[in-house]
């Protein structure tokens, strides 16, 4: 592994709610082009990192540091606008709209997306429409999806809408993807084939970083593996490492 | 037909139009943005007012009304005033309440500010003559066309068309662009939309001042054809009438919007007219608002999608060009 190829570099970082530390000081990084695993009991503060990193949640202390930028506290969409693309805990399809209409509404800087731009009519923005639709095929293509293109994303299986958001994220030209537990609620045969497009992605250069509760998954996918206890990153390494270690093994089962 | 069958008919006929110019503006805001406006009607009492002042004339000593800002701008300049003075107060209520506070929180900002611009527009006597309102507000090139009334008033209806024809291409322009579906994303799950990049803010404060000035101008035009205005003319429920109209009809449709507006304000309260009084004289009109309010809870409860649902983009499969997105 190459320890200096961090593209993610989040030091120091600190986050109370009303007096509960949730984050405590973590410091990990990530590097380019492998899928960071981020564990830890309930409580460990791993969803409230995240959304320190995406920029949902404003860290008190402490800094990210995305490809050598500082992006500490920037707005959720500028934090995408550089490259890091979030999923969340739950769901959060856009139901009203279609698969495919999913996946175009993520693609970024559309010709029709300004008011002026609307106004312009198709003769300004078809052309760069259709484009898009190619792409966003191509994306449904390659997750099996093209038969679902038409469907509502609300009618969809919690284990697609899953699929559908990792679509999506990709659609946002993303260089980093953070997952928040890609797999829950997803059955055992679609999460194996999302575990395989996720090694797949990994392998063509994208990076992510991971929360998951299942370490056998983890074990699978994730190399490195940070584990949180309390607030803090306590151990970082090879699932085979951190699982060994004294310290992890407390604080599961205390936690 | 007779002369007064006349009247009335084309007097439906402009307040059709004219609803359903503010019923598009508010279907952008709440159909398509998810922005749940209940302050609707103060834009369009706003633009109302604005278009009012600046017919009127300056305000002398003696008039049996007192106002501000009087001016006798020729047509159509009170109208587009009316827009735009809706439009900015759009901006100042969205800079302040859409940015930080949830949805549900906006909604309660906005419906006491209908109740608190109710009540400036009665106290705040010399700003637009308080409770008794603003009256004899000359009708656009009255006297210039020099026609008899009731070409007047059809001429006025097809005004009022043409407007009607220019706001809907202009709001059709949004929905069935990619600004539409990025809007109706926004209104299904803003979060997910920030973490795609969209700049939800900006989105939420464009489409409501794109909203008020519509409804600004459906204020103007309105007033500018029933000459008279009054704070017991925009009350808060109004806003639920154009509300009805959207739920009845099919929010974020176009289509089903107009048709909400056929049959809920024109359509629905027109109708009621007729029946014979009982109880007591205006025991039917206060009806209205419970029969508008039932009418809204029937349809969320049995046919939450309207009349003519809202239609997601569709794309042609093989030539791989769009065909059609949604209104």
């Amino acid at each position: 592994m190459a320890e200096s190829d961090s593209i993610l570099t989040v030091k120091e970082v600190h986050r109370d709610f009303g007096g509960v530390k949730a984050v405590d000081g973590a410091t990990f990084s990530a590097q380019r082009a492998h899928i960071t695993g981020l564990i830890g009991p309930n409580g460990a503060g791993k969803s409230t990192l995240m959304g320190i990193i995406a920029g949902a949640i404003k860290p008190v202390s402490g800094t990210v540091t995305f490809e050598g930028q500082d992006v500490t506290g920037l707005a959720p969409h500028k934090i995408a606008r550089r490259g890091i693309i979030r999923t969340f805990q739950l769901s959060a399809e856009f139901s009203k709209l279609t698969v495919l209409e999913n996946l175009l509404v993520a693609a970024p800087n559309q010709k029709g997306e300004s008011l002026l731009g609307a106004e312009l009519g198709k003769a300004y923005w078809g052309k760069a429409e259709t484009e898009l639709v190619r792409t966003a095929r191509g994306v449904l293509a390659r997750f099996a999806m093209t038969p679902k293109e038409n469907e509502l994303a609300g009618n969809l299986s919690g284990g697609q809408k899953r699929l559908l958001e990792i679509m999506r994220a990709l659609m946002a030209k993303p260089k980093m993807l953070l997952l928040d537990e890609p797999f829950a609620g997803v059955n055992p045969t679609l999460a194996r084939e999302i575990e395989q497009y996720l090694l797949d992605l990994r392998d063509e250069g994208l990076s992510m970083i991971m929360v998951e509760h299942e370490l056998a998954v983890v074990e699978r996918l994730c190399d490195p593996v940070v584990v949180m206890a309390q607030g803090k990153v306590i151990s970082e390494g090879s699932m085979q490492d951190v699982g060994s270690r004294q310290e992890v093994l407390d604080a599961y089962l205390v936690g | 037909m007779t002369d007064s069958m006349q009247f009335y008919i084309s007097t439906l006929v402009i307040y059709l139009f004219i609803d359903i110019i503010g019923v598009l503006g508010l279907n952008l805001q709440f159909g398509v943005a998810g922005i749940i406006n209940f302050a609707y009607i103060v834009f369009v009492a706003v633009g109302a007012y604005t278009a009012a002042v600046l017919s009127l004339g300056p305000d002398y000593p003696g008039n049996f009304q007192h106002y501000a800002f009087g001016a006798s701008w020729p047509f159509p300049l009170p109208i587009l005033a009316g827009g735009a003075v809706a439009g900015a107060l759009s901006l100042l209520v969205g800079v302040i309440s859409l940015r930080r506070l949830r949805s549900d929180y906006q909604a309660m900002v906005m419906l006491v500010l209908s109740l608190i611009a109710t009540l400036v527009a009665t106290n705040a006597t010399g700003l637009v003559n308080g409770p008794a309102g603003l009256a004899t507000i000359p009708q656009p090139l009255y006297d210039w066309l020099n026609l008899d009334p009731l070409t007047y008033q059809w001429v006025y209806a097809g005004w009022c068309g043409f407007l009607t024809l220019v706001i809907f291409l202009f709001v059709r322009g949004i929905t069935n662009s990619p600004l539409g579906r990025s809007l109706r994303a926004m209104r299904d799950n803003d979060r997910a939309a920030s973490a795609i990049g969209k700049n939800v803010t900006a989105m939420r404060l464009m489409i409501f001042v794109v909203g008020g000035v519509i409804a600004g101008i459906s204020g103007a035009v309105f007033v500018e054809f029933i000459q008279a205005w009054s704070p017991g003319s925009w009350l808060y429920p109004e806003t639920f009438v154009f509300l009805a109209a959207i739920l009845v009809g099919g929010a974020a449709n176009n289509w089903g919007v107009m048709l909400g507006t056929l049959l809920v304000p024109v359509g629905f309260l027109e109708a009621t007219r007729f029946l014979p009084q009982i109880f007591y004289n205006g025991f039917i009109e206060a009806m209205q608002w419970v029969a508008v309010g039932l009418l809204i809870l029937i349809f969320l409860w049995f046919r939450p999608v309207g009349l003519i649902p809202e239609r997601p983009g569709r794309f042609r499969a093989r030539a791989e060009t769009p065909s059609a997105p949604g209104e």
